[in-house]
């Protein structure tokens, strides 16, 4: 049985497209056909939580006029005789953290929720030139600011395809979750902390994290502003290499966005692995969190399931060539996320500030005595619960009189995270790798409910995902099984600045080297109908 | 007892770029319509990104220079985190604790001659708020003036008087027009100024509270709000009261000071770096490139112009006031090639009125300096006469034509020819025996009134001196 649309790769479709075997149209048809079978209905302002169970509710707004409208244009260029762009016809969705003209822009805050953005962000835009379709925006933690994306002002928010009792993580969960249940065969997330490579390992998808500065930043409605990268979700390596060559690169909206010219993602990725170092680390194998009694340390080794499935995929790397280097040390691994919580958040608190319903979005409607009342009625009734957390926290790090303490400590702290990056990947030192290989979760997708509420615990859901974040370098998620409930387990890979080529070509052959086992002819559940 | 001032001056500096600091938005939006010159960027949307236009960072870079500043290698933009409508962002982008310049001073020449050097604290780059008014119980917003570059300088507590003040205004001011850095204009808000106020009794080392007062838009409002505050803290402390950290605001029309607010606790602004914003790397490359063209600075350029062309302090002072004017003056002498002085004269008596007339500057001028050098030749040669080379200025501007084309078109060549003069006096004489009798009969005055005639007859032509001697002599012979 050939596969159904809604499941084709990327390349497959764009290639499908481009030489007129499908159209633009049939392929939008198809997929908004899916989604109205399994998404139901979309997150909305004081939606039931517990609406629809038995769906997925990837999406906050759908824009199917907009994307026929889109395919038709494809379609006709085609029919032109010009190029319709490397991704002709590829169904996509966007987190709705990015600006796209004349959609609303919600960030899944009731702040936004009547936001119609004027401008449309540059990894958006970037996608739309290539060919690509997109279908709308998908659901999220309020701002980006969770691991479940349960935190959405927009509920229902999403459910994991392959158990829909589970959380797709966050904060692109919507993202992971839509490409994992065929909603698009593409979706543009960002990762602050793990927000792209956490949901797709919860969803068994592929997520990239790419190099700080690689992708524009532009119409990403900001986090925090040093760790932001817009990133690929994909459901092969191959679609998330070719989603990234259309999005990187320099832009003028963008002085952060790095001029390095974008190498040729695709022409490598067959390359294999041989002759390339690739390390294990005990540090990326236990967690370590402050026990919420008595703040002490505690550190906890990771699930056998999850141990397994790195070595397993490391066993087949050496089997295809590469030199496995073990006992790499990543002392400051366990820093990553007091740091990150400090850094973030003072971030987060500043760029909140413009959201004070003075010109746009969410306004109280209550009567105010003044200009401080009406910030304070309207930020106090715009944000969610999560926001507010991190404005306070936020403005408390940052003032003048704890800020050594705090912030200038863990930046000094984030230095530290990247030196143990450029010691290990540094071409003349003693471990000389090209990349690190480590697990990308602690723990498998939690049940829906489970953890939300307690952010600090949640925010230790990202230890092994945020040292990336500091340092700027770039990050993989690849799908690395399923554990014994039939959940996917991810494995993460790791590679200095601007190396994910390297990151892209050891994804896929782990890929081919794992292309008979029986979890990769597994789809989730919802899938199946 | 004997009390001094104690003055610090903060300056806001409105950069001259074409577009805004950040964003492309033309940045002079005087006279435009509120809310005509603005972006996603400049108004804070969601999801918007800085990029910083390097035409500010070199202006202010020609600033620092002249301020004798030390430009740092590497600078950082940070972010200053306060609330207010007309502050799009939440945030203003400014320069924190390593901004592009510190240190450096400004010498300024006092009325009575001497110099006074004011030291330079603080110089950084910023972008400026919006606008708010407050109409009908409503508040309106501007956000044109959102992201319009501005420098932030500071100065030490070196100022001494209103005087002293208003002195440093007039010489930032100038310095600002001759950098072609800011247009410099109070009025328009292109330069602003707060001054901060403390007095101690004369010869004192310690400082006491000061005052700062803000809203003060002219270099006279300036040194009247001074004054009138250094009055108010003197009288404060006789009175047995003592002065406290207020902020003051300077109404104008009244000429008063009122109390803003209490300034006991400072904000706490949470000053962190920038994110969306590189760090200015000011590589000795980029420096040399921008100070390739930094030109020669008012006060010596003055001091030269006494020297090489032997100026009195008065015409190298007004000479060198405006850059346009001073490359003007220099052009013409070179020109001109005789007395310097000479062409001060004229610059300073007859192009000023000029310039002052049509509002245009030197430079933008079709009376070039080659043309004035050439009106003066020809009246020290007596080719025309002094009233028609002034005559010839305006002819000149009006038309761009050469003044030498111009005389020799509407002939206007001097009359030096004694004879032609004689016949044309006799003639005249002939025509007129009543007022000769008059004349003869005592009333020697009209002797201006037979040479009006002449010149009438020669339509100016007629050397006056000429005329004068040869009416003279025909007039005092009896005939
Ligand atoms: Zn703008």
């Amino acid at each position: 049985m050939s596969t159904p649309i809604p499941f084709l790769p990327a390349h497959e479709i764009a290639r499908q497209v481009r030489s007129g075997e499908l159209s633009a149209r049939q392929v939008t048809e198809a997929v908004l056909e899916h989604i109205a079978r399994v998404d139901g209905i979309p997150g909305q302002l004081g939606g039931d939580p517990q609406a629809e169970p038995d769906k997925v509710h990837a999406f906050i707004t759908l824009t199917a006029k907009r994307a026929l409208t889109q395919a038709e244009t494809v379609d006709a260029r085609i029919a032109a005789g010009e190029d319709p762009g490397p991704l002709a016809g590829v169904p996509f969705t966007v987190k709705d953290i990015f600006t796209v003209e004349g959609t609303p822009s919600t960030a899944a805050s009731r702040m936004l929720a009547n936001f119609i953005a004027p401008y449309t962000a540059t990894p958006v835009e970037r996608l739309e030139n290539a060919g690509a379709v997109m279908l709308g925006k998908v659901n999220l933690d309020e701002y980006t600011f969770g691991s479940s994306s349960e935190s959405s002002a927009f509920q229902p928010s999403p459910r994991n395809p392959w158990n829909l009792d589970r959380v797709p993580g966050g904060s692109s969960g919507g993202s992971t979750a839509a490409v994992a249940a065929g909603e698009g065969a593409l979706s543009l997330g960002t990762d602050t902390a793990g927000s792209i490579r956490q949901p797709a390992a919860f969803c068994g998808v592929v997520g990239v994290k790419p190099t700080y500065g690689r992708v524009s930043r532009y119409g990403l409605i900001a986090f925090g502003s040093s760790l932001d990268v817009p990133g690929p979700v994909a459901r092969n390596v191959t679609d998330a290499a070719l989603m990234l060559q259309v999005m990187a690169g320099a832009d003028p909206h963008d002085s952060t966005a790095v001029t390095l010219p974008v190498p040729d993602y695709l022409s490598g990725l067959e390359k294999g692995v041989r002759g390339l170092r690739i390390g294990l680390s005990p540090d990326y194998f236990r967690i370590t969190y402050p026990d919420p009694q008595d703040g002490s340390l505690r550190e906890e080794a990771l699930p056998e399931a999850i141990r397994t499935a790195v070595l397993k995929a490391a066993e087949a790397l050496a089997a295809q060539g590469a030199e496995i280097v073990e006992d790499v040390p990543m002392p400051h691994t366990r820093y990553g996320i007091p740091a990150y919580f400090v850094i973030s958040r003072v971030e987060a608190a500043s760029n909140l500030h413009r959201f004070d319903g003075v010109k746009y979005g969410y306004r109280t409607s209550q009567p105010v005595a003044d200009l401080r009342e009406m910030y304070r009625k309207s930020r106090g009734e715009g944000f969610g619960v999560q926001p507010k957390l991190r404005i306070l926290m936020g403005m408390y790090v940052s003032a003048a009189q704890y800020s050594e303490q705090y912030y200038n400590r863990a930046l000094r702290i984030r230095t530290l995270i990247r030196r143990d990056f450029e010691r290990v990947f540094d071409p003349a030192g003693a471990y000389r790798l090209d990349a690190l290989l480590t697990p990308t979760t602690p723990t498998t997708a939690f049940p829906m409910q489970d953890v939300y509420g307690d952010s600090v615990l949640m925010q230790y859901a990202d230890q092994l995902t945020v040292p990336a974040n500091h340092a700027g370098i770039p990050g993989l998620s690849l799908p690395g099984g399923l554990d014994a409930e039939g959940l996917p387990l991810g494995i993460q890979l790791l590679g200095p600045d601007f190396s994910e080529s390297t990151l892209f070509r050891i994804g896929r052959a782990y890929e081919k080297a794992t292309a008979e086992e029986a979890w990769r002819a597994t789809t989730p559940k919802i899938v199946h109908g | 007892m004997e009390y001094e001032a104690i003055i610090g001056l903060e300056t806001h500096i409105q950069l001259n770029t074409e577009t805004k600091i950040f964003c492309s938005c033309k940045a002079d939006s005087w006279n435009d319509p509120p809310n005509t010159n603005i972006c996603p960027v400049c108004t804070g949307l969601p999801g918007v990104l800085p990029v910083l236009n390097k035409a500010a960072v070199e202006k202010a870079v020609l600033l620092a220079h002249a301020m004798h500043s030390e430009i740092r290698p590497v600078s950082y933009f940070d972010r200053k985190n306060y609330f207010y409508p007309d502050l799009p962002k939440g945030y203003q982008i400014s320069q924190y604790d390593q901004s592009l310049a510190h240190g450096g001073y400004l010498d300024v020449p006092m009325r009575d001659g001497e110099m006074r050097r004011v030291s330079i604290h603080k110089l950084h780059i910023e972008e400026d708020a919006g606008k708010t008014k407050n109409e009908q119980g409503r508040r309106l917003i501007d956000f044109n003036r959102c992201g319009v570059p501005l420098i932030e300088m500071v100065t030490g507590p070196d100022i001494r008087s209103a005087e002293e003040a208003a002195q440093y205004l007039i010489r930032l001011r100038q310095l600002l027009r001759w950098l072609g850095v800011s247009e410099a204009d109070m009025e328009k808000g292109h330069l602003r100024c707060d001054a901060n106020v403390s007095i101690r009794p004369k010869g004192a080392d310690y400082l006491n509270p000061k005052t700062e007062i803000k809203n003060v838009n002219s270099i006279d409002a300036v040194r009247q709000a001074i004054e009138t505050e250094i009055k108010r803290q003197i009288r404060a402390v006789e009175g047995g009261g003592k002065v406290e950290a207020w902020t003051l605001s300077w109404d104008e029309d009244s000429g008063t000071l009122s109390k803003m607010r209490s300034k006991e606790t400072e904000a706490d602004y949470r000053y962190f770096r920038e994110p969306d914003l590189l760090p200015i790397h000011m590589d000795e490359a980029w420096k040399s490139e921008i100070l390739a063209a930094f030109p020669e600075l008012p006060l010596e350029r003055r001091t030269r112009f006494m020297a090489e062309y032997g100026l009195p302090a008065y015409d190298a002072d007004l000479l060198t006031a405006e850059r346009s004017l001073s490359d003007y003056f220099e052009a013409a002498v070179s020109a001109y090639g005789g007395d310097p002085k000479r062409v001060s004269n004229w610059l300073l008596n007859d192009v000023m009125r000029m310039l002052n007339e049509s509002g245009k500057t030197a430079g933008e001028l079709r009376l070039t300096p080659q043309f004035l050098a050439e009106i003066i030749k020809m009246v020290d040669k007596g080719t025309v006469n002094t009233p028609t080379g002034k005559g010839l200025l305006e002819k000149t501007e009006e038309t761009g034509k050469s003044p030498r084309e111009i005389v020799e078109a509407e002939g206007l060549g001097q009359v030096s020819d004694s004879e032609a003069i004689r016949q044309i006096c006799a003639q005249i004489l002939a025509d007129n025996p009543e007022q000769v009798a008059r004349y003869r009969g005592g009333k020697t005055g009209l002797l201006g009134w037979f040479m009006g005639q002449v010149m009438r007859a020669t339509r100016g032509k007629a050397d006056p001196n000429t005329t004068r001697r040869i009416l003279q002599e025909l007039l005092d012979t009896s005939a």
